[in-house]
């Protein structure tokens, strides 16, 4: 591997800029997503920040199953993410549907529409757990390099 | 020309201004956490942030205009280096300095704010104009404030030029202390120059996203980010080559440590406001400017006409 290529990995597991996208959740995953970035955890030590806008951000943070109604939002959201991106999918109906697996207006987990790249499952998953499951996505970016 | 080459790309251009930059960035953020009882970045963190934006790929948006958009964050950052080659810092004597740069340096510092402008209102997207036409809109209320206090010091100096001004306040050394209410005033309308929290409605997040900078990403948001970090030191070095004028005449290397004292003394005011501040609306923010820092400022103005006229 060539030095730069070192160098732009290194500065991309330092700066992990997150946005953060309710897809339909029940609101108790946002409320830990939001206590995981409050100065009790203090993710600024990593380099995270929350961003406003999918140009800037480089971590889709999503929770809640899909819904029929949002899908082709968060698709969209997705594709306005600059590469490279990734996503990671907070609470049981993130990573699978959960309690609204089957329902009319639901599609199901987030890999049913965009590629996931970390599950945090937990209902809700706790700031501990979410900042374990950003930490573990980290690892898995720097083994692949 | 090769020396010249030197003094634009490395020292004290900018190579020197982008290690400057992200330190005062570094040092913003870290004393904003430890305000707050966090614990805050690592030193590395401004760098890495920008290393990260420069590898990422970028997003230009179907309707946006594609030259203006590229070209917008590179004006923004050539400014305020240029700007920075006039103000003197290791001695009485800028690096160029002639009749008047006074007038040039706050020009080009007015630059990046209309390459928000032009680069917000080029992205034709909602929340991008709206952040567009506040920062211009904030323009016109901290602009006039700052040049009043920032000529109020070369009225006594009786001269336009910075490196001419700091040559003055080493002959009379004392006299930097007429000027301490306009220092107040620039550093309340720097706050409102480089968008930091009491004034930053330009960028506010939690209303219109990223303000001007909504669309950008990647290369294109790193030179804009870049380009704060450096108009934030050549702000402070303004402020403090103009009201901070002492010890000027000491050994040169002394010299340039007090200046990043000076600077950083600056910064950590700055930083100070954005911790104990919330967010002014844009109609508040004018008003505050034009009903109480603009008269303050032509208060400074006339106390200097006087104390120049009558006992100096």
């Amino acid at each position: 591997m060539k030095i730069i290529d070192k160098i732009v990995l290194w500065a991309r597991l330092k700066s992990p800029w997150i946005l953060h996208f309710n897809t339909g959740a029940c609101n108790a995953c946002d409320i830990e997503i939001i206590a995981a970035l409050t100065p009790r955890f203090d993710l600024e030590r990593f380099g995270v920040q929350l961003k406003g806008t999918p140009r800037h951000a480089d971590i889709l943070v999503c929770s809640g199953p899909v819904t029929r109604q949002i899908r082709d939002r968060l698709v969209r959201i997705y594709e306005q993410m600059a590469e490279p991106k990734f996503v990671i999918a907070v609470g049981s109906c993130a990573t699978s549907g959960g309690v609204f697996e089957g329902l009319y207006n639901v599609q199901g987990g987030i890999d049913q529409v965009i590629p996931v790249d970390a599950y945090i499952p937990g209902c809700p998953a706790s700031p501990q757990a979410i900042i374990d499951g950003v930490v573990k996505l980290i690892k898995k970016l720097e083994g692949a390099a | 020309m090769l020396s010249a080459l030197f003094n634009i790309l490395i020292f004290p251009g900018l190579f020197f201004l982008s290690f400057l930059g992200t330190t005062a960035e570094y040092i913003d953020r870290k004393l904003y956490a430890r305000f707050q009882n966090r614990v805050g970045p690592p030193w590395f963190q401004p760098v890495a942030d920008l290393i990260k934006l420069f590898a990422k790929s970028e997003v230009i948006p179907e309707e946006a205009d594609p030259v203006m958009f590229r070209v917008v964050p590179l004006v923004a950052l050539a400014a305020t280096v240029t700007a920075f080659l006039y103000i003197p810092i290791w001695g009485t004597e800028a690096l160029y300095y002639f009749k008047g740069d006074l007038i040039v340096i706050i020009y080009l510092l007015t630059l990046p704010t209309f390459t928000f402008f032009l680069g917000g209102w080029y992205s034709r997207s909602l929340y991008a104009t709206i952040g567009a036409i506040r920062s211009v809109t904030q323009l016109f209320a901290y602009e006039i404030p700052l040049l009043l206090a920032v000529l109020a010091p070369a009225l006594l100096a009786n001269t336009w030029s910075l490196s001419e001004m700091t040559e003055y306040y080493t002959v009379h050394p004392w006299y930097w202390l007429f000027n301490l209410v306009g220092f107040g005033v620039a550093l309340i309308a720097l706050l409102g120059k480089l968008e930091r929290v009491p004034f930053d409605s330009p960028e506010a997040e939690t209303e219109i996203v990223a303000g001007s900078f909504t669309e950008y990403s990647g290369r294109f948001l790193g030179w804009f980010r870049w380009a704060i970090d450096v108009e934030a030191v050549v702000g402070a070095s303004l402020l403090a080559a103009v009201f901070l004028p002492f010890g000027l005449s000491l050994w040169p290397p002394l010299v340039f440590g007090l200046y990043l004292l000076k600077i950083l003394f600056i910064l950590c005011l700055l930083t100070l406001a954005r911790t104990v501040m919330a967010r002014l609306r844009i109609d508040q923010m004018i008003d505050f400017c034009w009903r109480i820092l603009a008269p303050v400022a032509f208060f400074q103005l006339i106390f200097d006409l006087i104390i120049k006229e009558l006992i100096l």
